[in-house]
Formats: structure tokens, C-alpha cells, sequence
């Protein structure tokens, strides 16, 4: 597989009027990786993401899509299904019509059932799009974003809305699709979703990068977190911790394994028992907690 | 491009408020004009009913509907949505608008077809031709031109008047009392050279070239409106 990157953002700078929405952003997606933009409300994600899918042009610096401009629509939109984040079909055409006329747009051949019946909305295929609840139109906007399977897929918020089937379904097919290679480029408010399946996380603040790497990477700069809660009266801990407002205790470590592993002897000799007892690697949560901190 | 058009087609049957408004109101509006059209030659000319009846049809059926559509299209981010494929911008606004434009074309032929009928043909059809084609982009410039400046379908009620009011406005007194009198006002005026180029090219008697020059200003309009267009249209709807 190549390895020339299928988006090339550099040094991009988005302004609108005096706000300055995206500051010298650089970043790259490589081909088959599933990379998520995040970042918290107004951060600047929907607007780089709307100068790559090539709905907006940059103040500054450049942007390339399969080595293309994004505004090479008859070159780089064949390759490339964009699910947006508010859905923009015409409430008068039937679910069917709209998958048919996004379709042939794109200039990608399939079969309009095959994807109707990808996000179970066969049953729904003659129904008008005003009729349709949120969900459906998610699923409806999923559909014409995989219709064809493209080499690339924008996912704005894909599961905004939907129930746990649907979510699980939408997943499901992402997965297959990865599975040939595509490449996904994906914002969420869900993390676990990101924390899940993201290859790399672009996690943006002011219209810049906090922080970019994998999961892992991520999730490292913060330490793991032991809770419990304690009988009273117990015996003096063996590590340094804390209460929180629950009245739990929380120990915050970088060594994980060693500090649970002492702190369960400690339990064990004393006949303790260690109440919820919950110990895990940093949430992708937390590192978002921490940006404003 | 014929893929957006037919589906506009398809949302404009369905939907009974634009259907009525861009198909029923202007035809009723023509047939009343067809069946007076004694009284209305009387007043002013067999002319100034075939240019009343072509702008009724131009500003209500195409540049009114044009205007309600495209801002329509844009507040549910339909355009946002078409822009996202591979349809160019150009290929986008034509699939939306000919549908509206080919409707607006059979509504004036039918309509001028009507009048020749019951009341004796025009001098010049080829003239004829000419000054409703120049007509109709006019009015697709002004109602892009126009399109910028509506938020909102129920908006274009209130942004389309002027135009459609004023170019109704421009045909009846051009029609009514003639160019002798402000004649350059009248001819610059939007709408004042199509409906004496209409005139002229029904009723007959003036030299065709003299008659040509009047397209000059209509033209010019497609040009202010279409230059204006590209600084106010707007594919997104403003936050």
C-alpha cells in the first residue's frame, strides 16, 4: 500500500473576520488509518474539517486530498464520502431518491438497496426525509457518505443520536470498510468511541493542537487512576492518596501495576476489603478534563 | 447536472405552496389577460399583453420560485450537501434552476401561443423568441442576485417584491403609455427595453435593428445581476 498521505494539512490558518477559528495547523492521514479529530466546543475541528472535505478555502497555507486540491470536486470527491454533521437533504424526496441523487453525484457506482439495506433503512427506502426521525437521518447520511465505498470517509459526529443498535451497525460497517483499506477521518463527542478505534488523535483546543499522537501517547501524559472505597476504620495506606468528593479513594499513579500490585498485598495482610474496586489507564476523558486545567 | 434537475422537478410537484405560487397563480393571472385582451389592446397594444404575460410568468412563476428554491435549498443545507459530491458549482445551480426555467418557457410559449390564436400572431416570432430568451436571463441574474440577500424561504416574500412588483410595474407603463415620453428612463429601467423589444416584436413596424439595440440594456441587467450575484450568493446558510 502507498504511503503518501491521503490528507496534507499545512500550516492552515482559517479566519473569519477578527475570529481567528484555525491557527498554523500541520497534520497528515495516512492511507487505511482511522484518525480522529477532536477537541472541546468551538476548538476549530468542524472548520478544518470543512476546508479539507473542501467546503471552505483556507486564509492561509495549504491543503492537499490525494495529492489534490479539495477544490478539484471532479478529481478528488469520486474518491471520498463526507457525512456531514447537520444532514442537508431535501425534505420532500423520498429516502430512496436521496440516496439515488447524492450517489450519482459522487460519480461512484453501487447499488442503492445495498446501501439501504447496509444502515436498515430498507423499510424506509419510500418514505419522505421529513418523515424521518433524527437517527434515520443519520443513518440516511451515512449511507450516501459510504455509498460506492470511497478510498476516504469524513465522519462529522456519525453517531450523534443514533441507539446503541445503530451505533453498533454504523461501527460495524466502518470496520468492514477499513478492513479494504479505506481511510476514515472521524469527530466525535463520544471518546470512547475515539479512545476505541482511533489510530491517531488530533485533539484541538483554540483552533490549535493541544495534543496529537495515539491513544496511548495521549492518555500517558496523565497518570492511571486506583479507586476504592475504604471501611473506616482502616489501617494507614501503602500509597499516597486521596478522597474524592464521593468519598472514595483515588490514587493517581504513573506506575499502575506496581501500586496496585502493593496496594492488594496491603489489603490482603490486613484483611481489608477493597470496596468498587476500579483501576484503569487514563481516559481519554481526563486528558480532555485536563486541557482547561 | 440532470440528476439535480430532475429531483428539483420532483420536490416542485410535491410541493403544493411553490406549485401553486409558480404554476397556477401566473397561468390564471395570463388567462385573464388572454380573455380581456380586446380591452387590454384597447388601452395599450396586442403587444403590451404579450410583455405583461411574459413578465407575470418571469417574475412570479421563474424569478420568484427561483429566489424561494435556492434559499430554500440552502436553510436545509441541501446545496451544502450537493456541494459535497462532485457536481461543480455551475452544473449545481443549473440542475437547480431548469426545471423552473423549462417550466417558465412552456408557461409563456403556451400562453403566447394562446394570444396568437384568439387574437392574430406576432410581426416577428424570431424577434419575439429573442426578447423573451433575454427576458428570462434577466430575471434568472436578478433572482441569483437576489437569492444572496434571502435567508429563508418565507424571507423571499418579502426580498422578491421589488423586482417582481417593478419589472410589472416597468411592462404596463412602457406597454400603457409608450417611449415617446422618457424614453431613456423607460429603456434603462429594468424590464423597459425587454417589454418594448416584446412590443415591437409583436405589434411589427419598427426596424429590426432598431429594434435589436433594445436588448443592450436588458443585457446590461443580466450583467449588474449576475456581478452582483457572485459578491452576495451565499451556498450556506449564515450562522
Amino acid at each position: 500500500m502507498s504511503t503518501t498521505p491521503v490528507i496534507e494539512v499545512d500550516r492552515l490558518n482559517l479566519t473569519y473576520g477578527d475570529f481567528h477559528a484555525v491557527k498554523d495547523l500541520s497534520f497528515e492521514v495516512r492511507p487505511g488509518e482511522l484518525y480522529a479529530l477532536l477537541g472541546t466546543n468551538g476548538a476549530g475541528k468542524t472548520s478544518t474539517l470543512e476546508v479539507v472535505e473542501g467546503h471552505r478555502r483556507p486564509t492561509s497555507g495549504t491543503v492537499r486530498v490525494f495529492g489534490r486540491s479539495p477544490d478539484d470536486r471532479r478529481a478528488v470527491r469520486p474518491r471520498m464520502g463526507v457525512m456531514l454533521q447537520e444532514s442537508g437533504f431535501s425534505p420532500d424526496l423520498t429516502v430512496r431518491e436521496s440516496v439515488g441523487l447524492v450517489g450519482r453525484l459522487t460519480r461512484r457506482t453501487d447499488d442503492v438497496d445495498r446501501v439501504l439495506d447496509l444502515v436498515d433503512l430498507t423499510g424506509r427506502s419510500g418514505r419522505k426525509v421529513s418523515q424521518l426521525s433524527g437517527g434515520e437521518k443519520r443513518r440516511l447520511d451515512f449511507a450516501t457518505a459510504v455509498y460506492g465505498t470511497p478510498e476516504l470517509i469524513f465522519l462529522d459526529e456519525p453517531t450523534t443520536g443514533l441507539d446503541i443498535q445503530s451505533r453498533d451497525a454504523v461501527w460495524a460497517t466502518v470496520d468492514r470498510l477499513r478492513e479494504n483499506g479505506a481511510t476514515i477521518v472521524l469527530t466525535t463527542h463520544y471518546l470512547e468511541e475515539a479512545q476505541q478505534r482511533a489510530d491517531r488523535i488530533g485533539l484541538m483546543h483554540e483552533g490549535a493542537f493541544h495534543r496529537e499522537g495515539t491513544v496511548s501517547e495521549l492518555t500517558r501524559t496523565l497518570p492511571a487512576v486506583i479507586r476504592f472505597s475504604l471501611p473506616v476504620p482502616a489501617p494507614a495506606l501503602p500509597v499516597r492518596a486521596a478522597v474524592d468528593a464521593d468519598g472514595k479513594v483515588v490514587v493517581e499513579t504513573f506506575e499502575l501495576q506496581k501500586d496496585l500490585h502493593l496496594l492488594l498485598g496491603w489489603a490482603q495482610d490486613h484483611a481489608v476489603e477493597l470496596q468498587d474496586l476500579a483501576a484503569g489507564p487514563t481516559r481519554l476523558d481526563d486528558v480532555f478534563r485536563a486541557i482547561n486545567s | 447536472m440532470l440528476s439535480i434537475a430532475s429531483s428539483e422537478l420532483i420536490q416542485i410537484f410535491r410541493n403544493r405552496l411553490v406549485l401553486i405560487t409558480s404554476l397556477i397563480i401566473p397561468v390564471a393571472v395570463c388567462v385573464f389577460f388572454v380573455r380581456q385582451h380586446e380591452t387590454y389592446a384597447a388601452i395599450g397594444s396586442l403587444g403590451y399583453i404579450a410583455a405583461i404575460v411574459t413578465f407575470t410568468v418571469a417574475a412570479f412563476g421563474l424569478y420568484a420560485t427561483a429566489v424561494t428554491t435556492l434559499a430554500s435549498r440552502r436553510q436545509n443545507l441541501f446545496l451544502k450537501r450537493l456541494r459535497s459530491t462532485a457536481e461543480g458549482d455551475a452544473g449545481i445551480l443549473a440542475g437547480l434552476l431548469l426545471p423552473v426555467v423549462v417550466l417558465a418557457g412552456v408557461q409563456v410559449s403556451a400562453i403566447l401561443t394562446a394570444l396568437a390564436v384568439v387574437a392574430g400572431g406576432p410581426a416577428n416570432i424570431a424577434l419575439l423568441v429573442v426578447a423573451v430568451l433575454a427576458t428570462v436571463a434577466m430575471m434568472i441574474g436578478l433572482a441569483l442576485a437576489t437569492a444572496g440577500l434571502t435567508n429563508s424561504p418565507e424571507h423571499a416574500q418579502v426580498t422578491t417584491l421589488p423586482v417582481t412588483l417593478g419589472v410589472i410595474a416597468m411592462a404596463s407603463w412602457v406597454g400603457i403609455t409608450g417611449t415617446e415620453n422618457l424614453a431613456w428612463l423607460k429603456r434603462l429601467l429594468p424590464g423597459g427595453a425587454a417589454t418594448e423589444l416584446t412590443m415591437n416584436a409583436w405589434n411589427g413596424g419598427v426596424a429590426v435593428t432598431d429594434s435589436l439595440l433594445l436588448l443592450a440594456p436588458t443585457l446590461g441587467w443580466v450583467v449588474v445581476a449576475v456581478a452582483l450575484a457572485t459578491r452576495l450568493f451565499r451556498w450556506e446558510p449564515r450562522r
